[in-house]
């Protein structure tokens, strides 16, 4: 089954997804699971604790990508990341409302050692409540 | 003459290096890496307007360019690019004959060379296994820096069997990797007919320095 | 230097003390949930194999956490404010596994002073997995 590399999903929007209050226990809980060793992560009281910076990929909207994107892209579901990129905003800290916004940001092909695959780069803006950017996650998806 | 025939610079979607700094970062590692120019040949694409040489005067380098194509024999370093190959050959195409590609580059004045042939599914090896070998490869990537155990070594036999010339080049991403494996000219090369020129009819050989930076990090 | 403290104790060419490390399916299991990513392939060798995997994979994400504590391992005072990672190849648990880092370069403007670094996950057999690039900022000496 040959991919179609149809880049007209490019800039559409696929989720948008307003979360709960950031935790404190689970910000210790991803630290604790991430093996980080700075206090500041772990036993900083609640209003000093501030979540590591990847805290941020923890954070999974509704849509993990397009619903059409493997028929659009006439690839199979088999998808693993390929990549991250991840500019830091302000930290997350205890009580954040975060929302995420993610878009498609671009597709390409090219081979490699597990042969000829399609990516697709998918773009997350995270906001706080005060409207401050958080992150800004470029995830790259390989498909095949 | 040694230069690093296979890096790339953030113009690449998988490299975070840009070219600035590869060049401040050689000039601090003369000791360990002591290459005396690179070849930026980046993945699937051509700019005809891309321009170092305010960069080569400022850190007395020599920049060359190139590009990394993907075919159906695996991934092709093309030396000398032009209009005419450009016309011909769309770099964005993941599925370029080599068959056609490499003799027709030369014959449009470049030079096409398979690099990482020991690296499964886009290097030579994995596809001479079933299909009859290319008309006109002169040389093939012996030593490639970003090369897994046990890949490099896999090229030998191509390398017996077919007569091919070989060369080194350190398929960079990232500043700190620029020129750990390279090729030593016996002439000097000072701009890219004269490295086409050498790569055709020269005599050059693949160097490492890999062992230079472990030394020094074991230090 | 070791653990510097301000911009101008970092030198381009500073090798960041690596961490060696042995991650267990546990800890795998643990990050995945923790992480919020259901994917079989994180929690056994049998849901991973199920994938056709050769057995339990170790999350990208956990790759570019073992990153940001690299630095903050090196600095505590860093701030990362941009992180990378390219997944080249599987990780899994129960590999040795080294993830090391060298400043590339320093640079500071009205912004802030910030320092480059290049980072790397290694197998014990020097395969490079994992590859990336971090930009931090580190405050000038008071």
């Amino acid at each position: 089954m040959a991919p179609k590399l149809d880049k007209s999903l490019i800039g559409s929007e696929f989720d948008h997804t307003e979360f709960p209050p950031v935790t404190a226990e689970h910000i210790r809980e991803y630290a604790a699971a991430a093996l980080e060793t700075n206090p500041r992560h772990l036993t900083a009281n609640d209003a000093e604790l501030v979540a590591p910076p990847t805290y941020v990929v923890s954070l999974r909207g509704r849509h993990f990508m397009p619903a059409n994107l493997q028929t659009v892209l006439n690839i199979g579901r088999r998808g693993f990341d390929a990549g991250k990129d991840i500019e830091c905003g302000v930290p997350v800290r205890v009580g954040d409302a975060l929302t995420a916004t993610s878009t498609v940001h671009d597709i390409y092909e090219k081979t490699g050692r597990s042969g000829s695959m399609v990516f697709v780069v998918l773009r997350t803006k995270i906001t706080n409540q005060r409207g401050e950017s958080v992150a800004v996650i470029d995830q790259k998806m390989m498909l095949r | 003459m040694i230069l690093d025939l296979h890096t790339h610079s953030e113009a690449s979607e998988d490299s975070r290096a840009p070219v600035e700094t590869y060049l401040k970062w050689l000039q601090r590692k003369r000791a360990e890496v002591p290459i005396d120019g690179l070849v930026l040949t980046e993945h699937r694409q051509w700019d005809p307007h891309a321009d170092y040489r305010a960069l080569e005067d400022k850190y007395e380098f020599l920049i060359l360019r190139g590009a990394e194509v993907e075919t159906d024999y695996g991934h092709v370093l093309v030396y000398g690019v032009n209009k005419d190959i450009t016309r011909h050959f769309d770099f964005t195409n993941v599925r370029l004959s080599a068959q056609e590609l490499i003799p027709a580059v030369t014959d449009m004045g470049g030079i096409a060379l398979p690099c990482h042939p020991g690296r499964p599914t886009v290097g030579l090896c994995a596809h001479y296994d079933g299909k009859p070998p290319i008309e006109g490869v002169i040389a093939v990537e012996a030593l490639n820096g970003g090369s897994r155990r046990g890949e490099n070594e896999r090229v030998q036999e191509l390398i017996d069997r077919y007569g091919y010339k070989t060369f080194g080049g350190s398929d960079s991403h990232l500043v700190s990797f620029i020129g750990i494996c390279a090729t030593e000219f016996d002439r000097d090369i000072r701009s890219i007919d004269d490295l086409v020129t050498e790569l055709r009819e020269g005599v050059y050989r693949p160097v490492d320095f890999r062992a230079n930076l472990a030394k020094r990090a074991a230090s | 230097m070791t653990n510097p403290t301000a911009f101008e104790d970092v030198d381009v060419g500073d090798e960041l003390p690596p961490i060696h490390l042995t991650l267990t399916p546990e800890q795998v299991k643990r990050y995945a949930e923790a992480a919020n990513m259901p994917g079989g392939r994180f929690m056994s060798d049998e849901l991973a194999k199920a994938e056709g995997l050769p057995g339990q994979i170790v999350p990208g994400n956990f790759s570019l956490a073992l990153f940001s504590r690299l630095i903050t391992d090196w600095s505590p005072r860093a701030k990362v404010m941009r992180l990378s990672a390219t997944f080249r190849g599987l990780v899994h648990p129960e590999q040795p596994l080294t993830a090391s880092g060298v400043v590339t370069e320093k640079h500071s403007s009205d912004q802030g002073e910030f320092i480059e670094c290049d980072l790397v996950i290694e197998s014990d057999a020097g395969d490079r997995l994992v590859t990336g690039t971090a930009t931090v900022r580190l405050p000038p000496q008071e």
